[in-house]
């Protein structure tokens, strides 16, 4: 590729980046409820480069989503609904943060958590009573 | 088996590492509040509270996350399923939901998710005014997480008991002392669903505008508006709300009613983002001499969102040249 065609293509993807991901602004020129509490909370406004994070950390949660296996159009749904700060969370975590879901105890922990639901520091086991 | 000498010895060996581990485990972390709380029980709480008409949507495999979900909203008149909440709310590769996720979740059925205080009295007070509040628990051990959502429906002060919507289990009645353990590995996570106009009873004035304008994001503008009007019929000197209210407003088609709301946030808030979308309002209903005089008097207060005004008083100026 010569010297133009990487111009080029630098700046076209940049335009299509613009197109695809930064258009969600309602009106021209209104100012967001999102953006007023942003004022609020730091007195500082939005920063453009703030935003293409966000837009970046939600590519980023949709192609895991995907990974994780939820469908496509679900995930794109998905990443809709989350908020700037609740995408870059979740870019960050997705693999760590708690999945509420209840996976079996393992047989090692098996009787330490049998103990200890006894003692009523756990609840495991639906058949355990505790003690106190 | 006892044949040789010291068998015994490393018998009580181990029978002394078995009570430190236990000692170890027992002092690891204290349900203080379950204690406090049936000590002193606090001013205004009755004694015992059970949504009883709260649905139960019962699972015992790793769909809790939309159950919980669907039980709370359907409890508020947001009828739905957990089936219906599996593509939503469910990560097939985590065998589970996540918490943000889960508040995602609740505002894409039409619900204001509102995270509340994480003491026990915070989920009485809410059960107690007909709220019921989705919880993560961990219970299993930090080190062994059993992550579970539940919903809590009830308590009883007198037993010591709290009551839930948990898995298979109907009614589940644990102690107080066991919940709060079970809780406390979350951080005492809990939120509560509600429609647009009301708000969970102990919610913070901060975490219910923050839900609010996470609600607005995805709302049709008339029910976040009304989500809004619900908000500052509790707070009416939130700058935040009264701006989402006008937003909104103005979302809906509403612009005289948009109008009035940024005018009297901007004339008692002094706020440059409400003179800034009162001087666009009042642009779209074709005043273009207040709609200047708004954005000037926004611009001496503008701050960090001087651009943002003088773009305005740009618009508002070629506006009126072309007039």
């Amino acid at each position: 590729m010569n010297r133009f065609q990487q111009f080029l293509a630098v700046i076209l993807s940049v335009s299509l980046l613009n197109a695809t991901i930064l258009v969600p602004v309602a009106h021209a020129g209104m100012v967001t409820t999102q953006e007023v509490a942003t004022v609020i909370a730091t007195g500082q406004a939005e920063s453009g480069q703030a935003r293409l994070a966000a837009a970046l950390a939600r590519d980023e949660v949709r192609a895991e989503m995907e990974r994780q296996g939820v469908d496509p159009a679900m995930a794109i749904e998905r990443i809709a609904a989350l908020t700037d700060e609740e995408a870059a969370r979740l870019a960050d975590q997705i693999d760590t943060a708690p999945a509420g879901g209840i996976i079996g105890a393992i047989l090692l922990v098996f009787f330490v958590l049998l103990l200890t639901d006894i003692l009523g520091l756990t609840k495991v086991f639906p058949f355990t009573r505790s003690v106190r | 088996m006892r044949s040789t000498a010291d068998q015994p010895a490393r018998g009580r060996r181990w029978f002394s590492t078995a009570i430190a581990l236990l000692a170890a485990l027992l002092l690891s972390g204290c349900a203080t509040q379950s204690t406090r709380l049936q000590d002193a029980r606090p001013e205004g709480l009755p004694v015992r509270s059970e949504l009883v008409d709260t649905p139960f949507f019962p699972d015992d495999s790793h769909f809790c996350g939309p159950a919980a979900l669907a039980t709370s909203l359907s409890a508020v008149g947001l009828a739905t399923t957990p089936e219906a909440l599996i593509g939503r709310v469910f990560l097939p590769g985590r065998e589970g939901s996540l918490q943000v996720e889960m508040l995602a979740g609740a505002r894409r059925q039409g619900a204001v998710a509102t995270r509340i205080p994480g003491t026990l009295e915070a989920l009485m007070r809410e059960t107690a005014a007909g709220n019921p509040v989705v919880v993560l628990q961990n219970l299993g051990l930090s080190w062994a997480p059993s992550w579970h959502y539940a919903v809590v429906v009830g308590y009883d002060l007198d037993t010591g008991e709290m009551l839930l919507r948990s898995g298979p289990v109907k009614r589940e009645t644990i102690s107080l002392r066991t919940f709060e353990h079970t809780w406390n590995r979350s951080e005492r996570w809990a939120f509560v669903a509600l429609p647009p106009g009301r708000l969970p009873v102990t919610a913070s004035e901060s975490e219910a505008a923050r839900a609010l304008v996470q609600f607005e994001r995805n709302a049709p503008a008339a029910k976040a508006a009304e989500a809004y009007r619900g908000g500052l019929a509790r707070w009416p000197a939130n700058a935040v709300l009264a701006m989402g209210l006008g937003n909104s407003l103005h979302a809906s088609g509403d612009l005289a009613g948009a109008e009035a709301v940024f005018r009297h946030t901007a004339e008692t808030h002094g706020l440059a983002a409400a003179y800034n979308n009162q001087a666009l309002v009042l642009l779209e209903l074709g005043r273009h001499a207040e709609a200047r005089r708004a954005a000037e008097r926004g611009l001496k207060v503008a701050g960090p969102l001087r651009q943002t005004l003088l773009e305005t008083l740009g618009t508002i100026e070629k506006a009126a040249a072309t007039d």
